[in-house]
């Protein structure tokens, strides 16, 4: 065969038949045999292909079909097994589909077209959408759709994917972090356990290992890139780490809180009434995080006032003298 | 993107085309190009790639026909229908990855905030199903909700019996405004709450920030313009169509993620770092909050009237505290 017809073989189309190869075997395939039957590998092989071209290309397909999360087993000598030369490699069935137990109806289908659809731009809704693609795949009756609600959640932040990626690897990520009002930013080591958006801001909540313990950082404020390393921490920490995340962020929004005087009718008023307490001079209102809330009140300008804390009301006058005097005189 | 995840994104389609093709039987290219977020000639493309597609070649140059994936030609070429006459596996759907479960629970725990949508029940089966249909445990991605107070309520109840709503509506630099409001659709971003609909009084479609909704009741004025056509998402403000001011901003660069809507209808130009922006907005004190609130950082630089209004507006606010100034 000429190198031409063998050339025609588009990739997508080795590793779809790789897959099928895989799942149709029992006791598994060796590599010799999967370079020389399977299509897409067998032409180049027959073209003449270096042999240990073909075998990084088997590892490369076999990577990547992991990373679509095809389970490719690999069963070694038993005799020896490192040795990995008489190796079989095979797709169990089971591990390949979804559950046969799994059923969805077409109330909860419904819902899930509802879920898949508020990832706006961001790369999760790519991920959404083959999500629902495979669930519709099982041949579920169409529900009428939920009409009446458009529920969004925005992803701005470029960290949050490797972010994501580590904890599902539970590997170590590094981070230069940019704490308001610190000169520098400083390099945080983190095992992340959690992504989490509360009051609209996105954060990662982990075992920040300079420390040694858990520790939750605003995305927003992670400077350039996060840098998944090699080193790997302990899996068995992932397990309730979303309800230890979020009871954490609770627990701090309990315990911090700001009497603030707040104009009635004002907007001020209106956007911070729904959170507030009343208190005998004005309302007690909870924060989460000390710079996010000075950010937000220095907004609200004459409309509210902050009677204490102390390191609330500094925040939020120096703020308000950095607006005035950005805004002096003339421009040149 | 480089060639070989090209490659694997079109493998991922081939490997749920297989499975959504056998389950429907007959289908459109039209209607299955759509649903794979494709055109009608790529998806022909993908359903010849199939034929071509089968079990290893024990012996000889090529398979034997009913070790290839195949379909009825003449109902493609003649009708644009899909059929699978033989499949040689994948008949079954894949599991989730654990980045596409992760993005369905997540959106999951937003969409159960609403009122109504999935009760409990439905909510936590799909959870523990989702989480079973995952090749690998999905990252905990969480979305916490916040409590649904009685204005959200209200609403969700008056789109379900479909009745106009009327409400005290308060924008900032404004004074108050009655609405009589045909509800059509309840937008939820960045954990607000909006409702866009037919406001009486403007006659044409608005969208209110439900914060600013006060006296909210349910009227029995039945909906007569539901059907009249809606923006798909919105602008921020829902009331600036007369918008006349051109505003300059500029900030650092790097606080351009934190300004988020306010870009995304601007015109934005970087030099060394420092961003300048230029927007179209109602009147010259309605970036004052947003100056505000970047403590600095945003400087309003024209028109005179607008950096004025940011000026007395943190000056106001410094007034109260007049130990400090």
């Amino acid at each position: 065969m000429s190198s031409k017809s063998a050339a025609r073989i588009p990739p997508e189309e080795r590793l779809v038949n790789l897959v099928v190869a895989l799942m149709a075997t029992e006791q598994g395939l060796t590599k010799d045999t999967i370079l020389s039957s399977v299509s897409g590998y067998r032409e180049q092989s027959e073209s003449g292909t270096s042999k240990d071209a073909l075998e990084k290309m088997f590892e490369r397909d076999k990577e990547s079909l992991r990373g679509l999360g095809v389970p490719i087993e690999t069963i070694g000598d038993r005799a020896d097994p490192d040795d990995l030369r008489e190796a079989r490699y095979r797709v169990p069935t089971a591990e390949y589909e979804l559950p046969a137990d799994i059923e969805f109806t077409p109330a909860e289908l419904a819902l899930l077209n509802l879920a898949g659809g508020v990832w706006s731009e961001s790369s999760l809704s790519a991920d959404a959408r083959s999500g629902l693609r495979k669930i519709r795949a099982l041949g579920i009756p169409v529900e009428d759709p939920i009409l009446g609600y458009s529920p969004r959640i925005s992803l701005r932040e470029p960290s949050f994917a490797p972010l994501q990626r580590a904890i599902e690897d539970s590997r170590i990520v590094s981070f230069r972090y940019m704490r308001p009002g610190s000169a520098a930013p400083r390099v945080r080591r983190l095992q992340p356990l959690a992504l989490v958006e509360f009051e609209a801001r996105w954060h990662v909540y982990g075992l920040d290992l300079d420390l040694d313990a858990p520790r939750t950082f605003l995305l927003t404020r992670i400077i350039d890139d996060v840098v998944i390393t090699r080193t790997a921490g302990d899996p068995a920490l992932r397990e309730g780490a979303g309800e230890r995340a979020l009871a954490g962020l609770r627990e701090l929004a309990a315990r911090q809180r700001a009497l603030l005087e707040i104009d009635p009718g004002t907007e001020a008023w209106l956007r911070l009434s729904r959170r507030a307490e009343p208190a005998a001079q004005g309302y007690w209102v909870p924060y989460v995080d000390l710079h996010v809330f000075a950010d937000e009140l220095a907004s609200y300008g004459p409309e509210v006032r902050v009677v204490e804390p102390d390191e609330v009301r500094s925040e939020v006058i120096s703020r308000l003298r950095a607006v005035r005097n950005a805004h002096a005189g003339a421009v040149q | 993107m480089s060639g070989a995840s090209v490659a694997t994104d079109r493998a991922a389609l081939l490997l749920q085309l297989v499975p959504y093709l056998i389950s429907k039987g007959e289908v459109s290219v039209a209607e299955a190009a759509d649903e794979f977020d494709v055109t009608a000639d790529q998806m022909r493309t993908m359903v010849r790639g199939l034929t071509v597609i089968g079990l290893p070649g024990d012996s000889g140059y090529w398979q034997m026909a009913n070790e290839l994936f195949d379909i009825d030609w003449d109902l493609l070429e003649e009708r644009d229908l899909i059929v699978i006459t033989n499949s040689v596996g994948l008949e079954r759907a894949p599991r989730l990855t654990a980045r596409e479960a992760a993005a369905l629970l997540a959106g999951l725990q937003l969409a159960a905030t609403i009122p109504g949508v999935g009760d409990s029940q439905l909510y936590a089966g799909l959870l523990s199903k989702l989480g079973r249909g995952a090749s690998r445990t999905p990252a905990a991605v969480v979305v916490a909700s916040e409590p649904v107070d009685a204005v959200r309520r209200l609403v969700t109840d008056a789109l379900g019996r479909r009745v106009a709503v009327s409400f005290t509506y308060k924008t900032p630099e404004r004074a108050p405004t009655t609405r009589t409001v045909d509800p059509v659709k309840v937008l939820i971003a960045q954990g607000q709450w909006y409702l866009q609909g037919w406001c009486h009084l403007r006659e044409a479609m608005r969208t209110f920030h439900l914060d600013r909704v006060s006296d909210l009741v349910l009227t029995e004025i039945p909906i007569a313009h539901g059907q009249e056509p809606a923006p798909e998402w919105f602008d921020a403000t829902g009331e600036n169509a007369g918008d006349e001011v051109i505003v300059t901003l500029e900030f650092p660069a790097s606080v351009a993620p934190l300004l988020g809507d306010y870009l995304d209808r601007a015109t934005v130009t970087t030099t060394a770092g420092v961003s300048t922006a230029r927007m179209r907005v109602a009147d010259e004190v309605s970036l004052r909050r947003l100056a505000a609130r970047r403590g600095g950082a945003v400087r309003i630089l024209a028109p005179i009237g607008a950096r004025e209004a940011a000026r007395e507006w943190a000056e106001a606010g410094l007034a109260q505290y007049p130990e400090q100034t």
